[in-house]
């Protein structure tokens, strides 16, 4: 079953979390990750966006204790089905403020990928003007 | 009718009790599980109990702050479609099911099926609408539907256990998970079931209980030990509760072919609504007097033959007026005396799943032997006049009894119970 998702309209933007809502969201995860998040916000480093990609997707993984690699398919390798992917774009869209197409999801098929999705999706939205909408 | 149903499995995360045998000896004890609360840390709030449900805690939106006790080990893949109420009727039916006896290929095997009740999850529904006006509906949680709305019970446990039955949730207040029992009984008798799962859950929390303050409806007395007294002259409104019953009905044969524990059969039921108010009773109780009638019908037997009557009342003024008036026209007119009591004076109201935990609880005073008595009754209503009343649990099998439910919009439902021949 898929989940139903509709590409975003092009209105105002979102508000951006507060630093309290961000933290709330990863609250769970270890210290590196909790300063990982705070990198990327304060300098944008892209390494850190990597840090955080890979302990959400740790999170939400269904086949747990397995080392996660780059080439792993998110469905094939790591048992992700359409609802846990789902999931993934959630709290990405959520802590990152960023939106994310039905497309662009299905272009998505290992962590790699996902890895690099971000950087872009990031660099697009720290390009754009402060009063349109984030990537 | 060559098909008969028996109950074969029992669960329970009351607040009376987390488990079968807590259960019976505060039935039997007439020990309650209501405490003082402060809902969302508001003094101020008139409504000061409720029937609380101890060793879990789920009051957050988030399934990662959840904590149960360490002996259910619920999957991430389910918890993450759970509201808090759902992860007691997955622990209740875990209970159910060892109680039965049954494997996971019991439960797979298309023979059986699963119907629930509850009223859905108020407080995630409104924190997942909140989180999505936030984003102005740009994003939301995947399974913010899935979760909160009506039917999260049957959506998540035919997943996590696998059934491959009729599934279905029913959404009729406070008789719902008796519409479950009783739809349920048809299915074994028509043959088109082996064995079914009925599932009542509710939420103790502010979004499921007090929005029935704005009724009314809810008791303000502070008291715990006196605040749910059904029948009671000074009964002031019911006591909202939460918690999860999971009842496992067998078709007879199959049951005792396998060697399976019968607790008792379930011989009848019946329904008849009143047609008369969205939210108050009838007046002279006809809608449940009908109810009643069809139960016993249903059951072939006469109002003489009940030995116990597990009464709805939820310590309402207008709604346990209604019951004995419904009571009277039914027994006390045909020259009957059965004993009634309301439970819901020890485990406070708990909305959908009432029905199927008090026929749990009639099952359990079939098998073990006992009546429960009437906790919290000091002086009765005189509309219950005739009615006999007892205040203390009574030693003696039963071996006929009635459950009554009834909810809004006047549905009443009414299930006849009957001691197991071994």
């Amino acid at each position: 079953m898929s989940p139903a998702m509709s590409p975003p309209p092009a209105t105002a933007a979102t508000p951006a979390p507060s630093p309290t809502a961000a933290e709330a969201l990863i609250r769970h995860f270890p210290a590196g990750v909790h300063a990982a998040y705070v990198r990327l916000r304060d300098t944008g480093d892209p390494a850190a966006a990597d840090t955080l990609v890979l302990a959400i997707v740790a999170d939400h993984v269904p086949q747990k204790g397995r080392a996660l690699a780059d080439t792993h398919e998110l469905v094939a390798d790591l048992g992700f089905d359409s609802v846990a992917i789902s999931e993934v774009v959630f709290f990405l869209e959520d802590l990152l403020q960023v939106r994310v197409t039905n497309a662009e999801i299905l272009r998505v098929r290992t962590i790699g990928d996902l890895r690099a999705f971000v950087r872009t999706k990031l660099a697009a939205s720290a390009a754009a003007p402060a009063s349109t909408v984030r990537a | 009718m060559s098909r008969s149903a028996v109950v074969t499995g029992l669960g329970f995360i009351t607040s009376i009790g987390n488990d079968r045998a807590a259960v019976t000896a505060s039935l039997r004890a007439l020990r309650g599980g209501i405490e003082r609360v402060e809902f969302v840390g508001n003094a101020a709030l008139p409504v000061k109990v409720a029937g609380t449900v101890k060793e879990f805690t789920v009051d957050s939106a988030s399934w990662r702050d959840w904590r149960m006790p360490s002996r259910y080990e619920i999957p991430r893949e389910t918890l993450r479609g759970l509201a808090p109420h759902g992860v007691y009727a997955v622990c209740a039916a875990d209970q159910a099911i060892a109680d039965a006896g049954l494997t996971r290929e019991d439960l797979t095997d298309g023979e059986t099926g699963l119907y629930c009740a509850s009223a859905g999850s108020a407080f995630l529904l409104h924190h997942n609408l909140t989180q999505m006006h936030a984003a102005r509906f740009e994003r939301g949680n995947p399974l913010g539907v899935v979760m909160s709305i009506a039917g999260t019970l049957n959506f998540n446990l035919a997943a996590h256990y696998g059934i491959r039955g009729a599934v279905g949730g029913f959404a009729a207040a406070c008789a719902s998970s008796s519409h479950a029992l009783g739809c349920a009984l048809d299915d074994i008798r028509l043959g088109r079931q082996t064995r079914m799962l009925i599932v009542g859950a509710e939420e103790m929390n502010a979004e499921t209980i007090l929005p029935f303050a704005a009724m009314r409806a809810l008791s303000t007395n502070p008291d715990p030990a006196t605040a749910s007294r059904p029948f009671d002259q000074a009964r002031d409104g019911f006591v909202g509760a939460g918690g999860a019953v999971c009842l496992i009905l067998e078709e007879a044969e199959t049951a005792r072919r396998r060697g399976a524990p019968i607790y008792a059969e379930l011989a009848g039921w019946g329904q008849a609504a009143d047609g008369y108010n969205v939210a108050v009773s009838h007046p002279e109780g006809a809608g449940l007097a009908a109810a009643i009638q069809r139960a016993l019908a249903d059951a072939g037997v006469a109002p003489a033959a009940i030995d116990y009557v597990n009464a709805h009342a939820t310590s309402t003024p207008a709604g346990d007026r209604s019951e004995a008036l419904a009571l009277r026209t039914v027994f006390t007119a045909a020259g009957a005396r059965p004993r009634v009591s309301s439970t819901k004076g020890l485990t406070g109201h708990p909305l959908s799943m009432a029905g199927v935990m008090e026929a749990a609880f009639c099952a359990l005073a079939l098998r073990d032997g006992f009546i429960p008595g009437n906790g919290n009754l000091i002086q009765p209503d005189e509309a219950c006049a005739g009615l006999h009343l007892p205040r203390a649990t009574l030693d003696g099998a039963p071996r006929l009894v009635l459950n009554n439910s009834s909810g809004f919009g006047g549905s009443n439902v009414c299930h006849v119970l009957r001691r197991a021949e071994n």
